[in-house]
């Protein structure tokens, strides 16, 4: 086996040919990451947020609130007589009807967007406990045209600071509570269920959430109101609905980093190659004292393909640094299940970087085959006369 | 010890054919120090290298110590050659990047060794080619008599019994070129190597115990052995 420091040398002695070569592997390894990181964001806000113990009745055959219609009549009857469903210390179930629906809003930095406002009974704050926090402010009264805007729509909509007054269709809506979430209620408006459905001209809610008692089988209970007779609904604990909302935008983004991984990656292999062949060629000479003095073309392939590798790794960890600083770097992105925007930050995880580092390693490994290959299979004579 | 048997290595270019060595035949005894010279193109290096097992004969045969150099391939070429010859080339024979040191301990790693017995060998060789000072100098920071002298420690490092050296002085002074070659018949004298120089330069051939005289490929006559 050639020693390392063979490797690594040979590498610093080039160190111009490397390091464009390491800055090629790095920005592609970067771009990969960033969107890998956008995509953990995504997920992590959707998925992580969403709790277990909360089930969400949507109209059977819905996929999402905003296409779910229910009846208020039959919300009342599926949460006055549902005996999963938790008591607060009054004995009243603790579940509510929710409205949900987007609205195009004006950006505080011009342009239109739109922005999630959900109407939600007096006991939905019970139901949905410490995910949602008002920090400035109160919360709206029941049955008032108060709103809470969550803080992330707060600066960048208009009409959504504490005081501001929001029109809706006709109807002034006063904002006195800025709240904070960490999953996708974080990013919309919340007022009182009858007031947003009278503002909008709706008669009926779109879902009912209910506080599950323990041990509760979500499941079972999902198998036995698909098909019920007086209040059939799509049961999911609240986890796999939020989770079910992002497949769309997460596929999307896994496409888009493939497709990037592809395209970038392939330029930078061609990079890889490039030196490495550049390399191989400024060292046939050299390459022809190892075959002389006894290596075998395995040991003259391996360092070869040892040193890409390194070019490589150098690449991923250049790229990790540069992809680093996103980490934690708010962006809005589109649901497009609901068509709303939601903000949430890029996640740069332990799992992206490793992806990240792989990444580069298979980018060294691609570019370095074929020309340790040929390195390999080069003839001693024919490699010593050339100086 | 060396046998060359009715040796023929055509060279083809294009459709044209080069015959560089012509049904050469030669036996050459073990421990003696050999000068090969003739002109430019005579086939020096190219007999060097099947002696050296780092080419083939087209017909005929090379046998070394009664090893039919010729018949070996792939990994027990590499094995063989490991174990038994020494290079020595004219210009660049250290690799750029390692220290003498290094350069040294290079083909010592293709053998059990330890690192540490490894090291010991390479710092005796260098010893031996009075390089002992120059231990972590690079090859650019060695004049071109030392990188010799050093490319002669690699080449004794691992002790095979053959020295294959081609125009080891060639680029080299006057006084450089004395000490590789007074080096290399201390070697034979000493370590009782067996050496095959090819060299242009008559005074550097006269340092040799014989000298066979190449031309177009066939033995021309050693001017001694005729007197
Ligand atoms: N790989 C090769 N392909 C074609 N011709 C070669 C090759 N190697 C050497 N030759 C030719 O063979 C002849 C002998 O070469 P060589 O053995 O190097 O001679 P010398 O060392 O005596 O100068 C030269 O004419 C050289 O050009
Ligand atoms: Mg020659």
């Amino acid at each position: 086996m050639l020693p390392f420091s063979y490797t690594l040398r040979s590498l610093f002695v080039r160190r111009s040919s490397t390091l464009l070569t390491v800055f090629g592997i790095g920005a592609t390894v970067a771009v990969v990451s960033g969107v890998l990181a956008l995509r953990q964001g995504f997920t992590t806000m959707f998925s992580d947020s969403g709790r277990d113990d909360i089930a969400v009745f949507l109209r059977p055959g819905s996929t999402n609130e905003g296409d779910s219609r229910f009846r208020r009549q039959l919300g009342d009857q599926l949460m006055k007589s549902l005996p999963e469903i938790a008591k607060d210390a009054e004995g009243r179930p603790l579940a509510g009807m929710e409205c949900y629906l987007a609205i195009l809003r004006e950006k505080t930095s011009g342009g239109k967007t739109n922005v999630a406002i959900r109407g939600i009974q007096p006991r939905g704050f019970a139901v949905h406990g410490k995910a949602v926090r008002v920090v400035e402010g109160e919360r709206f009264k029941p049955g008032s045209d108060e709103i809470i805007v969550a803080k992330k729509l707060a600066a960048r909509i208009r009409d959504c600071r504490l005081g501001d007054v929001l029109v809706l269709n006709t109807t002034p809506l006063k904002v006195v509570g800025i709240f904070e979430s960490d999953g996708p209620y974080g990013s919309e408006i919340w007022g009182d269920l009858d007031r947003v459905l009278a503002a909008l001209n709706i008669d009926n809610p779109n879902r009912v959430v209910a506080k599950m008692r323990s041990g509760t089988d979500v499941p079972a209970l999902a198998k036995r109101l698909k098909k019920h007779k007086v209040y059939p609904a799509r049961v999911l604990t609240e986890r796999a609905y939020l989770q079910s909302q992002t497949a769309g935008l997460s596929v999307t983004l896994l496409v888009l980093g493939v497709m990037l991984a592809v395209i970038m990656g392939l330029a930078a292999v061609f990079t890889a190659t490039n030196t490495m062949l550049a390399a191989i060629s400024s060292r046939t000479h050299e390459i022809g004292i190892l075959l002389a003095t006894g290596f075998r073309p395995v040991p003259v392939f391996l360092s070869f393909l040892f040193e890409a590798l390194l070019l490589g790794l150098l690449g991923g960890a250049v790229g990790c640094l540069m992809a680093l600083p996103l980490n934690g770097l708010e962006t809005g992105a589109m649901n497009f299940n609901t068509f709303t925007e939601a903000a949430f930050a890029f996640r740069v995880t332990p799992g992206v970087l490793t992806t990240a580092v792989l990444f580069a390693l298979v980018l060294g490994l691609v570019g370095g085959a074929f020309p340790a290959w040929r390195a390999a299979r080069m003839r001693p004579v024919e490699a010593l006369r050339r100086a | 010890m060396i046998r060359l048997e009715n040796v023929t290595r055509v060279y083809r270019r294009g459709g044209e054919k080069l015959t560089v060595l012509d049904g050469l035949s030669l036996d050459m005894e073990g421990g003696k120090f050999y000068a090969l010279m003739g002109p430019s193109g005579s086939g020096k290096t190219t007999m060097l290298n099947l002696v050296g097992g780092l080419d083939r004969p087209d017909s005929g045969h090379v046998a070394v110590a009664g090893e039919d150099v010729g018949a070996l391939e792939g990994a027990a070429l590499s094995q063989w050659r490991a174990d038994n010859v020494g290079f020595v080339f004219q210009g660049f024979n250290l690799i750029p990047v390692l220290t003498a040191l290094e350069n040294v301990m290079l083909p010592l790693s293709l053998t059990p060794l330890s690192r540490a017995e490894r090291r010991k060998h390479a710092e005796f060789a260098l010893e031996l080619v009075g390089m002992s000072d120059r231990l972590s100098h690079r090859p650019q920071q060695l004049s071109g008599g030392q990188e010799q002298r050093v490319a002669i420690a690699r080449a004794i490092a691992t002790d095979p019994g053959i020295i294959l050296a081609d125009e080891p002085t060639g680029d080299l002074d006057r006084d450089s070129a004395d000490q590789v070659l007074g080096l290399l018949e201390r070697l034979n004298k000493e370590f009782q190597k067996t050496i095959l120089m090819v060299t242009h330069d008559p005074a550097a051939a006269e340092r040799a115990q014989r000298i066979v005289n190449l031309d177009k490929g066939r033995l021309a006559d050693d001017p001694r052995e005729g007197a």
